[in-house]
């Protein structure tokens, strides 16, 4: 794409439609659905492929524009209650057009605010009130060291008491898991994943067996297989004698 | 300068919000004097003595304000992060707020075509809208419109003074990259129909 159309410049999908109005001087009251249509879609995958989260608005505006371009194409034209042709696209124009009203009014609010911002006001500052400022001396006085002693004893007493836990690390090696694999295959050197798994306890024993297995098939010492989709997987031992 | 007079000034000068004549009758209990003439006489003497503030009407009251022209110095000496900013997101919520009040959040979201909570708080944290009440509708969502401090960040004296929206045919005028006219629309469909009717 020769032009980058970015998410965070449009306010919505309605803003995203004008923008394409504009760009390609159409004419709202005749919008080309088709185009624009695969233009909005195109528009939505970009963003998709680069990861960004789409709003559902923007889908939403997607199906309605898929809608109105169906309706279009429709043989039978609809017809309102006084039999008048009614174009598919009209409720989307009104839509379109309100939408442009109110950001127009927003730009005139706009310029309402600057134009204001240029004069100020006075801020109203509180001075102290006497009378409350002989309250604040009368309590402070009544206050001795023995007090502040006292607050600060109960506030070491009240913190929130802390639970210690302990954390058992399990210690499980890849060498000892390999030897645990070994172990299991039978007689024809073969072994199912399944079978392996019943065996084992802990998370960890779990996801270390799992690198072992990952470690033996890198270093050729066996061999996968898997009959179909999520079948059981079969561990076959390589006889590195042959 | 009468005495009246000089008691209006003072009571402009104290306050940072606008006063209207209910605060004057309140604090004249007798014989009230007109607050909009006063200001007037107040404007004259500023002018003729060349100060630098003047009384400005707004949000329904009264405000004194320094003159355009100081803008510079007085920036120069607040900061300028108690200046209110709004994103153009908030700009046409309010927008939508402003005109059509009293208004749900699923109007305004009818009109935008997209999710217009966050915008909301934030408008209602800024202090420029608040909830009127409850939709007697199904329901019965939220209304908002907006308040005082609104009035005072836009300048405006009263929700009548708001600048008239455009009508459509005006938008599309002032917007030739937007579409032709209503007539061509008119063609379209006429022609349309009589391709139907053959």
């Amino acid at each position: 794409m020769s032009y980058q159309v970015h998410i965070n410049n449009f306010k919505g999908p309605l803003d995203l439609l004008l923008y394409f109005i504009k760009r390609d001087e159409l004419d709202i009251y005749d919008i080309p659905i088709a185009e624009i249509t695969k233009e909005f879609i195109k528009v939505i995958d970009t963003w998709k492929q680069m990861n960004l989260v789409v709003a559902g608005e923007f889908i939403d505006m997607a199906s309605i524009l898929m809608r109105v371009k169906v309706r279009m194409m429709l043989p039978k034209q609809i017809v309102d209650d006084d039999g008048e042709f009614v174009d598919p696209r009209t409720e989307l124009v009104q839509r379109l057009i309100e939408y442009k009203r109110y950001t127009d009014g927003a730009d005139m609010l706009k310029s309402l605010a600057e134009k204001r911002s240029h004069v100020f006001t006075r801020k109203y500052v509180e001075v102290i009130d006497s009378e409350k400022n002989n309250d604040l001396v009368q309590v402070l006085s009544d206050l001795t060291l023995y007090d502040l002693a006292k607050m600060f004893k109960d506030a070491l007493e009240n913190r929130p008491v802390m639970t210690p836990f302990e954390l058992n690390r399990e210690k499980i090696s890849l060498d000892q898991q390999k030897e645990f694999i070994f172990k299991h295959f039978d007689g024809d050197g073969r072994l199912k994943f399944s079978n392996l798994l019943n065996r084992l306890e802990s998370r960890v024993q779990i996801i270390v067996t799992f690198l072992a297995i990952l470690e033996l098939v890198r270093d050729g010492t066996c061999s996968l297989k898997q009959l179909e989709n999520f079948s059981d997987i079969e561990l076959i031992l390589i006889n590195k004698g042959n | 300068m009468d005495n009246n007079l000089k008691i209006i000034e003072a009571l402009l000068f104290a306050t940072p919000d606008p006063i209207n004549q209910v605060v004057i009758n309140k604090i004249f209990p007798k014989n009230p004097p007109d607050l909009k003439k006063m200001v007037l006489s107040l404007n004259t003497i500023y002018k003729e003595q060349s100060h630098s503030f003047q009384i400005i009407p707004i949000s329904g009251g009264f405000q004194l304000v320094s003159l355009e022209e100081f803008e510079h110095y007085i920036r120069l000496m607040l900061s300028n992060s108690d200046k209110l900013t709004l994103s153009s997101a908030a700009m046409d919520t309010l927008s939508i707020i402003a005109y059509k009040q009293p208004i749900s959040r699923y109007e305004i979201e009818a009109i935008r075509g997209v999710d217009s909570s966050g915008v909301i708080k934030t408008l209602l944290n800024k202090k420029l809208i608040a909830i009127k009440g409850r939709d007697s509708g199904p329901g019965r969502p939220l209304l908002y419109h907006t308040s005082k401090a609104f009035l005072e960040y836009f300048g405006l004296n009263h929700l009548s003074d708001l600048p008239k929206l455009k009508e459509v045919n005006e938008i599309l005028e002032s917007d030739t990259t937007l579409g032709q006219q209503i007539e061509a629309f008119n063609d379209i469909s006429k022609s349309e129909n009589d391709s139907n009717n053959k």
